[in-house]
């Protein structure tokens, strides 16, 4: 150790007179050696750093750099301002086509601006604004079509328009009647002359009533989509502020619009329906399902296709029988009913035996069940309301068909026997989709449910950005792909194009933008090549490579000390 | 022996029809019983491709159309067919197929490479479904046959199967129990409650007439067990297996050393008694007749003529055609009531004689030793006296690479080659596919046929080895179609009364066993070893190098002692002392200091 001779002399003769127990130590002839020339001491001085400078400037860092994770950059504030709501200003406007065909032009001008600042004062609302256009005479020609009519999607992709109020000349003196036609996005209003020609009195501060009653009967439309989305944004979590939040969702409505929520599927681009014949007994082996669902469904199912897709299939199981845990079904003797009890009804669905597997493909699977007791369990309904069918939130639909033949043909099931029981499926297929109970047009329906979509799926991907951005943080050695940082990149054009979108009024363009970036997050959020690493954490690197360090390392940190030691020693010597 | 298919195929027969069928038949000379099941169902195919699958599986229906596959075979099996002893194999072996699982189905083709995706797509779906490990079916285990297998379907107008692709898969080394029988019951209309057994499904499918009718689906679902009978009786109550109490045993008392505690077995005489109900633990409690007009018989047993038969509960069928098979139809059960047949311990005066005989007999083996070359040796051996034209296929994995140069196909009397009318090979691809090797010649009359060839085996990379390398590999067993014989020989064949007459033109089918092929294996610390004694060796060579360079050379004598040194030396001393004062006596201190002063050494 002390190669210094000064130092090691200096200790060791003291240190022998101290010990005179080491007889042959001091037998010995202990000779010192020569000093040591300056420039041996620099040498090794010189070798000694650039050994180090070897280690620390080119074996460290080719070390780290080979044995570290690849981490792409990500647009990290980017995706946290998402996740905060700081980029999208949410702004839904709505337009409202006013068709005045036997007015003139300037008062349906003017009665088409107060609607527009009548409805923006009392908005409780403030991300829907109202814009009211009047529309060209051609148009008129054009809406004037039959209700029920092939042009169910009125609010398709082409037309921005949400809904369509038509002014038409009545008799009645009094009051201005209104009606919501229940197919297309169009309200009808029965005016009489004296409505407009209150517009006369050129006082600015007299409300014109005829409008105000058009203005309510629009807020009447949108009041239920304005307390869903007010839902949406405080259910989400999201800082989007929303005043008069009481007024909006005061607790029935919000009670039901959470039961809405729980029942309703996730959003996603198809959905695959399944029916399914289940029956304890051989028969019914057939059913002309197909024509049914081509004739009771299809309508239903195209009116969808600006929001969703779906495919569907259907099949028959005989001899299906109940799951051991329900009681079964009991005879009542009083009312020669079977009965189930509404606690069974959880437990109809024998999912053990019942072959209910998803289908293949990307979608959620909705099922629906058609149950034909047997011969001899017929009637068989719900003990507690008598009802036959049931619907199982996020899952399906149950229906029991009891067949009132006593004798005639059980084998085959015809499409008039399935007309009422696919109208119930249909039925509870708008309440798995989510679809909203009022207002009363369907046309008004499906874009209002296009438009939660929307803002749902750009809340949804912002968080899942925002998730993504705090676990990059939060795990430093989790590798991030290129794949990864691509899909961010899709994920944040999308989320600004669909926002953009929404903001000029093309919800269903927005819906699509808002879809893909959903996807594209979810795909970045889980890629799976970033979990792996974790199970790789750099204990393990470092306890690998620790025979190659810990043999370097000790040689080269005792010359250091050594030597610093020797330096400090011939300091103090010489000073 | 457990056998069990799964086929669906597009055939013209009559739309939506389900049949299931037992077929049960004591095998000769043994005490096995041969139970074939046997489950069909058709579904018409416009229904089935818009999505309205009525009885078909919807689960299997959905993976077929996702990945566009127009006809599926799949096969798992386990044990080996005994044909010395046996006979020919239940429906020619071609409801068979080799060890562990093998799959082949024709996909179509038009979208040129999206085939081999959609294919791991069907493996990887049917795996799920079946709870087997189907999906380590990749590329290195798919080939393309070309010879060995033909569509047993109807696909468009003339069979014409230019627009579609057939893959075939092995797997060998998958072991094939109950867990994969469950989600087979699973896929039938009536599942395990109802029908001819509550055990296994099969569908199959009854010759499709070309033209006829309009165009259905077919699935087959068969299960072939080969039972022995004295185990399968045991007493269910008690399934661990005891030895008799010695009241029980049939001794043979005419044996000279027959005594109270020792007993020499009896040999059994005449047939076994054997009951459904016992043998399967339950007796059949139900059909399955969906109301389709079909009146075929559910159970068929095929004995000797004079074997008393008790039937409870079942219409016997006269079919008309003798050759000892009986039909039973079952009838609409009451609840209670049940089917059972049972045939009692009797002798037979005449044994039947069966000279049925399987197409030909086939063994294949791995010659040679050492770890890097072996042999492939298979014997092919004619029993008839006519010629037979085969065609012999084999999948071997991409890590056993035979030398095809010394591919020798040898008559084994005369030692002269057989001339090979037909040959395919696909070399294979490290790490990408496996070798395909398809070959078709004529075994002569009462002849055999010897091929080998040599191979050389592989070294996989650390992290191919599976968890038991030393094991050995499966490789998959080869395939032989015996060719159907172009002057017609089925009426000389005397089985018109089998239930699997139909599809003939296929021809007979014969599956060898799968060998084990032991691998070089290294010791799997080795990666550990490696990183530890390089790190050493590296460490080692630093520091004599870095101490060479920054140590100061003196002499021996100019060596100071360190402080170290001189306290370990000082402590030795006082140690000593005390030892020498305990013991008691004068020597003192003697050699105390003679280790210390090489401490300087170190320096």
């Amino acid at each position: 150790m002390a190669s210094d001779p000064a130092q090691a002399t200096g200790d060791f003769l003291p240190s022998e007179d101290r010990e005179p127990v080491n007889a042959v130590g001091a037998a010995k002839v202990i000779q010192s050696p020569p000093p040591e020339q300056p420039k041996s001491i620099w040498t090794r001085r010189y070798i000694i750093f650039s050994f180090w400078a070897i280690v620390v400037c080119f074996g460290l860092p080719l070390w780290i750099r080979t044995t570290t994770v690849y981490r792409a950059d990500l647009p990290l504030r980017v995706m946290q301002q998402w996740a905060d709501g700081l980029t999208c200003q949410f702004e839904v406007p709505l337009h409202v086509v006013v068709e005045a065909p036997g007015v003139s032009p300037t008062v349906a001008e003017r009665l088409a601006q107060t609607l527009e600042e009548y409805y923006n004062e009392q908005n409780l609302f403030p991300i829907h604004g109202l814009r009211v256009t009047l529309s060209d005479p051609p148009q008129y020609d054009d809406g004037s079509q039959t209700p029920g009519s092939d042009r169910t999607g009125l609010a398709g992709a082409s037309s921005n328009t949400v809904l369509t109020v038509r002014l038409k000349p009545s008799e009645s003196e009094s009051t201005a009647l209104s009606r919501l036609d229940p197919y297309e996005a169009v309200l009808d209003v029965y005016y009489s002359p004296q409505h407009l020609e209150t517009t006369r009195t050129t006082e600015p501060h007299t409300r014109w009533p005829f409008a105000d009653v058009i203005v309510g009967e629009i807020q009447k439309v949108f009041a239920e989509e304005q307390a869903a989305l007010a839902h949406l944004f405080i259910n989400s979590g999201s800082p989007v502020k929303i005043d008069h939040l009481d007024e909006l969702l005061y607790p029935q409505r919000k009670e039901k619009l959470a039961r809405r929520a729980t029942r309703s599927f996730k959003y996603a681009p198809v959905y695959h329906l399944t029916f399914s014949l289940f029956t304890p007994a051989a028969t019914p082996s057939a059913w002309e399902i197909k024509a049914a669902l081509d004739e009771y469904l299809e309508p239903l199912l195209r009116s969808f296709t600006t929001i969703s897709n779906f495919t569907i299939d259907t099949q028959i199981q005989l001899f299906a029988s109940f799951s051991p845990s329900i009681h079964g079904p009991l005879y009542d003797a009083e009312s020669h009913l079977w009965t189930l009890q509404k606690t069974d009804l959880s437990g109809f669905i024998n999912a053990a035996e019942w072959p209910l597997s998803p289908s293949i493909g990307e979608g959620p699977t909705i099922n629906f069940i058609l149950y034909v007791p047997g011969e001899r369990a017929t009637p068989l309904v719900i003990a507690e309301t008598g009802g036959t069918s049931w619907l199982i939130p996020q899952w399906g639909g149950v229906q029991i068909l009891n067949l009132e033949r006593e004798s005639g043909d059980r084998s085959m099931l015809t499409e008039a026997d399935l007309k009422q029981v696919v109208f119930t499926f249909a039925d509870q297929l708008t309440s798995l989709l989510g679809l909203p109970t009022s207002p009363a047009s369907h046309a008004l329906r499906i874009s209002s449910l296009t438009r939660s979509h929307t803002i749902s799926l750009i809340l949804s991907a912002s968080s899942t950005l925002g998730s993504l951005a705090r676990l990059t943080q939060k795990l430093p050695q989790i590798s991030i792909p290129d794949t990864v940082a691509k899909s961010v990149d899709m994920t944040i054009h999308h989320l600004e194009s669909a926002c953009n979108s929404l903001k000029a009024g093309e919800f269903s363009r927005a819906l699509e933008h808002a879809r893909t970036a959903e996807a594209e997050a979810e795909k970045a959020f889980f890629e799976p090549s970033m979990v792996g690493q974790v199970y790789f954490p750099d204990e393990h690197k470092v306890a690998v490579y620790l025979p190659l360090l810990g043999p370097v390392a000790v040689p080269l940190i005792m010359a250091v000390i050594k030597e610093v030691r020797a330096w400090r020693a011939a300091r103090r010597k010489g000073g | 022996m457990l056998l069990s298919s799964l086929l669906a195929l597009p055939a013209a027969v009559l739309a939506q029809t389900y049949t299931e069928h037992l077929h049960l038949s004591p095998l000769a000379h043994t005490s096995h019983l041969l139970a074939a099941f046997n489950f069909t169902s058709t579904t018409p195919l416009p229904a089935y491709e818009s999505g309205h699958f009525t009885h078909f599986p919807r689960s299997l229906a959905q993976i077929l159309q996702h990945t566009r596959t127009r006809e599926l075979h799949l096969r798992f099996a386990w044990g080996r067919w005994d044909d010395e002893q046996w006979g020919p194999r239940p429906r020619d072996g071609r409801r068979e197929g080799g060890t562990g699982v093998e799959i082949w189905a024709w996909l179509d083709s038009d979208d040129g490479g999206g085939v081999e995706e959609r294919w791991s797509g069907l493996v990887n779906g049917l795996s799920g479904l079946f709870c087997a490990s189907l999906n380590f079916i990749d590329s290195t285990r798919t080939t393309r046959p070309v010879l060995s297998f033909d569509p047993e379907g109807t696909h468009g107008d003339d069979n014409d199967v230019r627009g579609l692709e057939l893959l075939h898969g092995t797997l060998p080394h998958e072991v094939v129990c109950t867990e994969n029988l469950t989600p087979f019951l699973k896929l039938l209309p009536c599942k395990g409650k109802a029908g001819t057994m509550s055990i296994d499904v099969r569908p199959i499918c009854p010759g499709g007439s070309g033209g006829g009718g309009e165009c259905v689906l077919e699935i087959q679902q068969t299960v072939d067990v080969v039972l022995d009978v004295e185990r399968s009786m045991r007493a269910r109550g008690d399934p661990i297996p005891r030895p008799r109490p010695i009241e029980e045993l049939e001794c043979d008392q005419m044996k000279q050393y027959n005594g109270g505690d020792t007993c020499y077995p009896k040999v059994k005489e005449g047939e076994m008694g054997w009951s459904l109900s016992r043998i399967f633990g339950t007796p059949v409690r139900g059909n399955c007749h969906l109301a389709d007009g079909h009146a075929d018989a559910d159970i068929t047993l095929e004995v000797p003529s004079d074997r008393i038969v008790n039937v409870t509960n079942a219409q016997p069928l006269d079919l008309g055609s003798d050759h000892g098979v009986r039909s039973y139809r079952l009838p609409n059960h009451p609840p209670g009531q049940y089917t059972d047949l049972a045939l009692p311990q009797q002798q037979l005066t005449a044994r039947p004689i069966t000279n049925a005989q399987p197409p030909l007999y086939a063994t294949r083996t791995i010659t040679g030793s050492g770890q890097q070359h072996g042999g492939m040796h298979a014997r092919l051996r004619n029993p008839h006296p006519y010629p037979q034209v085969i065609t012999y296929f084999e999948s071997l994995p991409w890590f056993l690479r035979p030398y095809i140069h010394t591919l020798r196909v040898r008559d084994s009397e005369t030692h002269e080659d057989v001339k090979l009318e037909k040959m395919f090979y696909t070399p294979a691809k490290d790490r990408e596919r496996g070798t395909h090797l398809e070959l078709m010649f004529t075994v002569p009359a009462k002849g055999e046929v010897e091929l080998s060839y040599d191979f050389e085996k592989a070294v996989l990379r650390y992290t191919e080895y599976p968890p038991d390398a030393n094991r050995g590999f499966d490789v998959a067993p080869a395939v032989i179609r015996v060719l159907p014989r172009t002057n017609d020989t089925s009426a000389a064949r005397n089985e018109p009364a089998s239930p699997w007459a139909e599809d003939r033109k296929q021809g007979s089918y014969i599956r060898t066993t799968s060998l084990l092929l032991p691998l070089p294996t290294p010791d799997f610390s080795m990666p550990y070893n490696v990183i530890i004694l390089t790190s050493t060796v590296i460490a080692l060579g630093f520091g004599s190098i870095f101490n060479l360079l920054t140590r100061r050379f003196v002499w021996a004598e100019e060596v100071p002692v360190g402080k170290l040194a001189l306290r370990v030396k000082g402590l030795v001393g006082v140690v000593q002392g005390v030892v020498g004062r305990l013991k008691g006596t004068k020597a003192v201190g003697l050699g105390g200091g003679n280790g210390g002063g090489v401490g300087g050494g170190k320096g």
